[in-house]
């Protein structure tokens, strides 16, 4: 399911971060590790919200059209595409804000 | 288990609720024919509802329950009321028998509206619940900011 993908980037995605610091040998192999794999969650989570988006798409598309589709499907699915994006936009926020965090510590 | 679990569950109300609008829009509709391809008047239809089968999940609580929700309403069946409908004497009529009366549908108007009413309060209920759950999302996004 797209939503648990993009829930399960708060634990992990900041985890992978945290763990550059104690990383220990080699600090420029353990940063882009990290990076990639920053990269990575977050075209996976953009990747499950676009789909939603796409879903909710067609279906207003298709009411367009005239064909047989239930007004309430159509609403629902653009309500869950809403409702995705904005927890996206938090899991984004939560991410730049420990990436930020990071960025700030001076060695 | 996310938020469109419940999102679904109301949707398949909304959509059982639609069909059967549509069955009293039908009887409403039909409630002067007098022929059909069965033969006889019109038949007064009714929907026929059942929960939608839950997927197991073998999830059982400490306390030997179930924790997995029904998954929603279905539309099980349309049956047709074959309950007798009212006759008039019209002898000119089309489909009037030899006595010259005509036997018209088993659809009784006051009946359709108050069920019509029922459907409409019935869908109105579960949008108020799509709502509400729409309302939890969005609270649940306020956890941890500023």
């Amino acid at each position: 399911m797209p939503i648990d993908g993009v829930a399960g980037i708060g634990a992990t995605g900041i985890e992978r971060i945290a763990g550059i610091g104690t990383g220990g040998q080699g600090a420029a192999p353990g940063a882009k590790a990290a990076a990639e794999s920053f990269g990575r969650l977050l075209d996976q989570a953009l990747e499950g919200l676009n789909r939603i988006q796409v879903e909710a798409d067609a279906s207003s598309a298709r009411l367009a059209a005239g064909e047989p589709v239930d007004l309430h499907d159509v609403m629902l699915a653009v309500e869950e595409a809403d409702l995705s994006l904005r927890l996206a936009l938090q899991m984004r926020n939560k991410l730049m804000e420990a990436y930020q965090e990071i960025n700030r510590i001076q060695v | 288990m996310s938020f469109r679990t419940g999102f679904r569950i109301s949707g398949s109300a909304l959509t059982a609720e639609r069909v059967r609008m549509d069955v009293i829009a039908n009887n409403i509709a039909n409630v002067n024919t007098t022929r059909t391809p069965q033969g006889g008047p019109y038949r007064r239809q009714q929907v026929v509802f059942a929960p939608q089968t839950a997927v197991p999940m073998f999830q059982i609580s400490s306390s030997g329950g179930r924790l997995d929700t029904g998954r929603g309403v279905r539309v099980l069946a349309i049956v047709e009321n074959n309950a007798p409908g009212l006759t008039a004497y019209e002898p000119d009529h089309p489909d009037a028998d030899a006595n010259g009366y005509v036997t018209y549908p088993n659809v009784d108007v006051n009946t359709e509206l108050v069920d019509m009413l029922a459907a409409r309060r019935a869908y109105e209920a579960n949008v108020v619940v799509i709502n509400a759950a729409k309302a939890m999302a969005m609270q649940a996004l306020e956890i941890g900011r500023v």
